[in-house]
């Protein structure tokens, strides 16, 4: 499978007080961007192009407050971003799970999917609004499309790499073709699974913003598009910061969801999980 | 991703399969399988019952292709405006994911603060800074290659560093109780240590490098493929729009293809067939012509 780890890696656990890891932190964001407002205050950089932290900040202001525009385009976008999400994961894995059961199906499919992998599918954006036209329908196929590929593969993966010793037992025990796959094979590959699904939520957003630029009238890439078009460069970058927030959100949310999933993968999920179950089964710790 | 990469390592060679009966039946399933799918598809656009507009009939793709390639030619120029593009971010990105990520394995502070920026960065869709840096570098390459460098730029990082912090704890023993220096260290350990990994973080970086083009096309271009299909697109001329979608897909394989190349002839060693294929290389380099196995072994 793919590296899908896209976490910064080798950073051992700092023993330092809260304080003073958050002093250093803070003290180098505020030099960086204190350099920043320094260069452009004073004209070595175009404030047109290049707006200074503090007109930054103070462009949230309008944005999110006294005039809140940013409200109706973030519903649109996070509706698509969601929606899209749901409909592209239950479809690829489904789908992978069908093609997974059955050999011969895998093995006719695999050529159109090795083409499809490679083509890039955000560039199939264009045809879904020649299709489906300008409205919510293209922008969520979009999103489905992009979200479809990486659970597919995986759930895949994980279906075909299954412990074949395993699948035997399960087989000697007189389990149906069902139970293998759901008391077996998924269990077994829900961590290639789960790491599929995380990866199609990282790329929702970009889908999304991806199909809101080429033609739509609500959503935060209109809206970023529209304000770097007018060359308000700091709402521009307002924007993004909140994309960036947006995409730190859902980040977390995932990597949370797949802790409680996969809970056997980490040591504190296994320890709460064993706890609870101990408990059902009224067995003092 | 591991679908298309499943594609290398094939057992027996190419000819000696052309007599394996079940390769063959296998083969000819294949095509009469994707035979019997166009000729359905023909057969209901011929007979109106697609859409034209929406989905148009294999002879009209076909045609449409004959026209961009043969007829016309359009396509070539703007074939290579997207390459150059997808190429140069690939190789700007890059050179920055791996500068930086030398930096961080080399040192923990540096990796420490760079961490919070990197995953801000990872978090952020790259492809939400089209507008930003259509505004910076205005509507020309320079845009699309900017594009493409960024989104290249965090696979590349993030596979660098945990490559190159998975060194084995012994051979590093080793190389340091035989007093190798620390440059020795770095080009003869950390760094083929790393290659697998790096390889793989480049092959994912590729094929983003050509989404970040064509996205920023989309955007706003004059030239390039991702505007091509566009147009065709916004022409309602879907049958050279799925031609130059076929086109970008041909593009997509050719450059993975690209980077499974460069990942056999590097980092042999992670592949049985380049394997040997080397060894027996350096074994003649290091004995002569004449020698065998066996007198190597001795």
């Amino acid at each position: 499978m793919s590296m899908n780890d896209d976490s910064i890696p080798g950073l051992p656990k700092d023993d330092s007080p809260l304080w003073k890891r958050a002093a250093k932190h803070t003290a180098i964001l505020v030099g960086l961007l204190g350099l920043w407002e320094f260069v452009t205050a004073f004209g070595y950089a175009d404030p047109l192009l290049f707006p200074r932290p503090s007109a930054i900040f103070t462009s949230f202001v309008p944005l999110y407050i006294t005039r809140g525009i940013v409200w109706e385009h973030l519903w649109v976008t996070m509706a698509t971003v969601l929606a899209g999400f749901v409909v592209g994961t239950l479809f690829g894995i489904a789908l992978a799970i069908l093609a997974g059961l059955s050999e011969t199906i895998h093995r006719y499919l695999k050529p159109y999917v090795i083409v499809l992998e490679a083509t890039p599918r955000i560039a199939i954006g264009p045809l879904m609004l020649a299709w489906l036209g300008f409205g919510f329908g293209a922008k969520l196929a979009i999103v489905t499309l992009v979200c479809f590929f990486a659970p597919f593969i995986n759930t895949l993966t994980a279906i075909l790499s299954a412990n074949p010793a395993q699948i035997e037992l399960m087989r000697s025990l007189g389990a149906t073709k069902w139970q293998t796959l759901t008391k077996a094979i998924v269990p077994d590959g829900m961590p290639m699974i789960m790491a599929g699904v995380r990866m199609a939520m990282a790329s929702a957003l970009g889908g999304a913003l991806v199909a809101e630029f080429i033609s739509s009238n609500k959503g935060m890439g209109v809206l970023l598009d529209n304000l770097a078009a007018m060359l308000n460069m700091s709402g521009a970058f307002a924007t993004l910061l909140s994309l960036t927030v947006i995409g730190y959100a859902l980040y977390a949310i995932m990597e949370s969801i797949e802790g409680r999933v996969v809970f056997w993968q980490n040591e504190a999920g296994l320890r709460r999980v064993s706890a609870r179950r101990r408990r059902s089964f009224g067995v003092s710790a | 991703m591991s679908g298309a990469s499943t594609m290398a390592g094939r057992g027996p060679g190419f000819v000696a399969r052309l007599t394996d009966p079940v390769f063959l039946r296998r083969a000819f399933t294949h095509l009469g399988i994707f035979a019997a799918f166009i000729s359905v598809w023909e057969w209901a656009g011929r007979t109106g019952r697609l859409n034209d507009l929406i989905m148009p009939a294999p002879s009209a793709i076909a045609d449409a292709l004959w026209r961009l390639y043969v007829t016309t030619g359009e396509i070539y120029w703007h074939f290579f405006v997207t390459f150059f593009e997808a190429v140069m971010g690939f190789l700007i990105g890059g050179a920055i994911g791996m500068g930086l990520a030398i930096a961080a394995a080399l040192s923990l502070t540096f990796r420490r603060y760079i961490a919070p920026y990197a995953v801000a960065l990872n978090v952020t869709p790259g492809i939400a800074v089209t507008p930003i840096f259509i505004a910076w570098f205005g509507f020309g390459w320079s845009s699309k290659i900017a594009l493409a460098a960024l989104i290249v730029f965090f696979p590349i990082f993030v596979n660098t560093l945990s490559g190159l912090l998975r060194t084995d704890r012994d051979t590093a023993e080793l190389f340091r109780s035989m007093g190798a220096s620390k440059s020795q260290t770095f080009f003869k350990l950390m760094i083929p240590d790393a290659a697998p990994m790096i390889f793989a973080g480049l092959k994912i970086a590729m094929t983003g490098a050509l989404v970040g083009a064509i996205v920023a096309e989309f955007a706003s271009a004059t030239e390039g493929i991702g505007i091509l299909m566009q147009r065709y697109a916004h022409r309602l001329d879907i049958a050279a729009s799925i031609a130059v979608l076929l086109s970008m897909a041909l593009m997509g394989l050719f450059l993975f293809t690209m980077m499974e190349v460069a990942d056999r002839r590097v980092v042999f060693w992670k592949h049985q067939s380049r394997l040997e294929a080397m060894s027996r290389r350096r074994r003649r380099r290091w004995n002569g012509p004449a020698t065998t196995t066996e007198s190597v072994r001795t």
